[in-house]
């Protein structure tokens, strides 16, 4: 990091040649291109998995397309063996919670955006922010081997729950160097974190343009500086945990296995640790993470709704800035209430369960924010708003089952069943996808300097929102009647009743699956063939739009950036530009 | 950072709100580095802690050999951090030779640190301690923890004379400023001052 | 916090010979033979004065905005108060003899 010139983020000239302007790029518009096209990618791995996993528990004893030759042992002939299903599981959930969900909206989206919305010419320390980006990278590449070597990915799930996790190659298939790749592939993905939080940190705080105060800050911008705080400290604590794993796999170590554990009438050699340390530690950053992936699907709601509500948010910067502090802050009190169940001591349940209950008030301000700023609007129903309102829905939808979920007596019935499954979709799943696809067809005009297309974007709005709901509704439903996660296939009496049910899940997602391919079209369609789009198509206020669609290396080429207004000047169609000198038409 | 020096790429000059720091945009990228890497620390002697709460037979372990080996260790740390102070304020004053001169015995001193840990580690596992075995019959616990802490804070170490050598030979080069040796002095300082919860944590609390 | 002064060098000196007077009153507490979490307690808190001591003066925060000061220490603090969520379940494990 010292070798970073005080002046590397205003002066470097624009690069020359294919590979440093479009590979190894230090600017932050190419990197941002590149995170959110990582998550795209990831998007589809994860959802070509989650359709595997479907498959098989609608339809046990189908062959399921490609999975045969992809893994000759885990899914003889197409069907997956129970082992190879937890596997799927595992990549689905670590490849879309870490490769997409925490990377997208933040990284990709926030790496192009917020030197933008600050008005400056790039990231604090560009080559930082380059390093940062191809780091993950290669976690996403080691993440991705897990599925070419002979065992195949691991079966521990993407919060590798100790000891399973830690045990090595006697536990399962997958669980050798399956494992071993993992653990390597998210301490690297926490490396990257970390120097891209620190990165957004100081851009905010350092690189603002004359006027740009901080209760003018665009939200998004706030959301991910709140955010890179949150990340900061909660893959501090990620970091230690997978170099613990890992030694735990290959040193030999025994910080999260207990003494006399038998796996596979093998007594292990290990003694003196404790499964229950390797949650703590983990849940210490997992609930954070849950957050790091919400809180930038808020300030991206709060960024776009303005601008097709045509009026400020309800209670101004404030309220909505405040209670995603509030978020940040609590996300770290509360971890406990993954681990009701796990055999923590009983009276911490106490302890995690109020804080959780604490922090569904932030949370709904933010909601009701949004909510409530839909009244007396003059609504644009862009395709944006569209997934923004979607958003609203599905948070508060998962955010109910939430309540439920926070109490331990109530949540010892539903931990381990489908209830959990459909209320994790819901609010950090599929409600920071729907912002995320908000902030996507919001930003694109600016990333590529063409318009999506708005008929095929509504088209997948809506598909995806009723789809969504067939989905995962169901799943609260099936877990309520005590359907379990985790299992491959319902043979168990209670549950056999319910293969209708599974079957109608099924079909629905794969529904949902084939929706997002009219997105994919789109993007591609309109990348190279959509209409040029202008400078301020959504007659925003941002500095993003500002400037020329797609802006220039740096950013305003060359021009002052002076900011005299919030980002909120909106009045029915009259809107004020930040840096317009203009007088405030509504009072931000 | 004074405004005049955020100029644009076309070389015109931009107006920037001032930092509420008051500090160059490096050295406050350090100090959140600092922020997030106390709490890896932490993470680790948490764990450390938590194995040692749990165990049975933890026992006592270390001579007062060690302890000596420890002390001279914490002492030359220390040293170095005065060194580094030195440093800085010789590149401050823009005193080229006299920050040479601080800045090489700082490496130097971090380099007789790392050897003596080192030792310290090679007589350890000549021992019979392994990550998974406590020659001594106590909990097998306590070399997992203080090969994995030490091993952390021996990294930085290392590390930290390594960036302190680039930092030298690019101030010499005249591509870097005092700003650059300042903020290298700040991460040095942390992991002095790490070593100073390391040493009571790993090697007093377990002294014979 | 506020004051800008520097201190000259030879306070320098003096803070770090009191850093070392501290870490030797550690050693020498060591071997006291005092019950294992009096001895915890007390070279914790020496610890923590060292490095508040380090941070202040080495580090400059005294010399900084005070800002700073705020912004590194409850940070820093928050996660390692939070962390110390994890002794009930650490003594449970001792209680239940299953770190043998």
């Amino acid at each position: 990091m010292h070798d970073m010139t005080a002046h590397a983020a205003a002066h470097h000239a624009p690069p020359q040649g294919f590979i440093r302007k479009y590979v190894f790029s230090v600017d932050h518009k190419v990197i941002g291109i590149q995170y959110t096209t990582l998550g795209l990618v990831s998007a589809f791995i994860g959802m070509a998995l989650s359709w595997a996993m479907r498959i098989h528990l609608a339809w046990p004893a189908a062959s399921i397309p490609f999975l045969g030759t992809l893994s000759p042992n885990g899914a003889p002939g197409g069907v997956p063996t129970p082992e190879y299903y937890l596997s799927l599981m595992t990549m689905h959930g670590t490849i879309m919670a870490f490769f997409l969900l925490t990377a997208a909206p933040m990284a990709g989206y926030g790496n192009f955006m917020l030197p933008i919305h600050v008005g400056a010419a790039d990231m604090a320390f560009p080559r930082l922010n380059m390093a940062s980006f191809w780091v993950t990278f290669v976690g996403f590449v080691l993440a991705c081997a897990t599925f070419f070597i002979p065992d195949g990915p691991p079966l521990s799930g993407w919060t590798a729950y100790a000891p399973l996790s830690a045990v090595g190659p006697v536990a399962g298939p997958g669980q050798g160097w399956g494992q071993n790749l993992w653990g390597l592939s998210i301490a690297l993905f926490c490396v990257a974190s970390l120097l891209g939080a620190l990165n957004f940190i100081v851009t905010t705080i350092d690189l603002r343009t004359k006027g740009m105060t901080l209760s003018r800050l665009p939200l998004a911008t706030w959301a991910w500086f709140i955010n890179a705080w949150v990340s900061l400290l909660a893959f501090a604590v990620l970091l230690p945990t997978c170099l613990l794993l890992v030694l735990d796999r290959l040193g030999g170590t025994s910080f999260f296995i207990p003494g006399g554990l038998v796996v596979n009438d093998k007594v292990l050699p290990h003694s003196g640790g404790s499964p229950l340390l390797f949650q703590h530690l983990f849940w210490f950053f997992g609930h954070p993470e849950v957050y790091i992936i919400i809180l930038p699907a808020f300030g991206i709601v709060a960024h776009v709704m303005p601008t097709f509500t045509r009026k400020p948010l309800v209670g101004g910067w404030k309220v909505i800035t405040y209670a995603m502090a509030a978020i940040g802050g609590l996300s770290f009190v509360v971890w406990g209430h993954h681990m009701f169940v796990s055999g923590m001591s009983p009276y911490m349940a106490m302890v995690f369960s109020v804080p959780t209950l604490i922090i569904t008030i932030p949370s709904v301000i933010a909601v009701l924010v949004f909510a409530f700023s839909l009244y007396g609007a003059n609504m644009r129903f862009s395709t944006p708003m569209l997934f923004c309102l979607g958003f609203i829905s599905l948070f508060i939808s998962g955010g109910i089952g939430g309540f439920f979920l926070a109490q331990p007596a109530v949540d010892s019935y539903l931990h381990a069943t489908s209830f959990v499954v459909g209320h994790f979709h819901f609010t950090m799943g599929l409600s920071a996808v729907f912002a995320a696809f908000a902030g996507f067809y919001y930003w694109f005009p600016k990333m590529w300097g063409r318009m999506m297309n708005e008929t095929l974007g509504k088209i997948h709005f809506w598909l995806s929102f009723v789809l969504v709901y067939c989905v995962f509704m169901t799943l609260h439903l099936m877990g309520l009647t005590g359907s379990v996660r985790r299992y491959s296939q319902f043979v168990a009496d209670f549950m056999v009743p319910l293969t209708p049910t599974n079957k109608f899940i099924t079909i629905a997602a794969l529904l949902l699956g084939a929706t997002q391919f009219i997105f994919l079209f789109n993007v591609i369609w309109s990348r190279f063939k959509g209409p040029k789009a202008a400078d301020n198509p959504w007659h925003a206020t941002t500095l993003e739009w500002d400037t020329t669609s797609p802006p220039p290396f740096d950013n305003f080429g060359g021009r002052q950036m002076t900011v005299y207004h919030g980002p909120m000047e909106y009045d029915g169609d009259a809107f004020v530009m930040q840096t317009s000198t203009e007088k405030s038409i509504a009072g931000t | 950072m004074s405004e005049s020096e955020l100029t644009m790429a076309t070389g015109h000059e931009v107006l920037m709100e001032a930092s509420p720091y008051h500090i160059e945009k490096k050295k406050l990228g350090m100090w959140v580095f600092i922020v997030s890497d106390a709490c890896t620390f932490a993470t680790f002697l948490f764990g450390y802690g938590y194995m040692r709460v749990g165990s049975q037979n933890w026992g006592t372990l270390f001579e007062f050999s060690s302890i000596l080996n420890g002390i001279i260790m914490t002492f030359v740390l220390l040293s170095s951090s005065l060194t580094m102070l030195a440093a800085v304020r010789a590149t401050q004053a823009g005193q080229k030779a006299s920050a040479n001169k601080w800045l090489g015995l700082t490496m130097l001193l971090g380099t007789v640190f790392a050897i003596l840990h080192l030792r310290e580690w090679v007589k350890m596992i000549g021992e019979g301690w392994r990550l998974f075995y406590n020659p001594m019959g106590g909990a097998a616990q306590f070399g997992a923890c203080f090969f994995s802490v030490t091993g952390l804070h021996l990294t930085h170490v290392i590390s930290g004379v390594i960036a302190l050598g680039f930092v030298a030979r690019g101030y010499n080069q005249g591509r870097y400023d005092e700003s650059h040796v300042e903020t290298a002095g700040l991460y040095w300082h942390f992991v002095d001052l790490v070593w100073m919860f390391v040493f009571p944590l790993m090697y007093l609390m377990n002294a014979r | 916090m506020s004051s800008n002064e520097e201190l000259g060098m030879g306070s320098y000196v003096g803070i770090v010979i009191g850093l070392m007077i501290i870490v030797v009153i550690e050693v020498v507490l060591t071997y006291q033979h005092l019950p294992v979490r009096t001895l915890l307690f007390s070279l914790l808190c020496l610890a923590c004065l060292e490095a508040f001591v380090g941070i202040m003066y080495l580090m400059h925060v005294k010399y900084e905005s005070r800002l700073l000061f705020w912004t590194i220490f409850p940070a820093t603090l928050f996660v390692l108060v939070m962390l110390n969520y994890l002794w009930p379940d650490a003594y449970r494990m001792a209680r239940m003899s299953l770190g043998k």
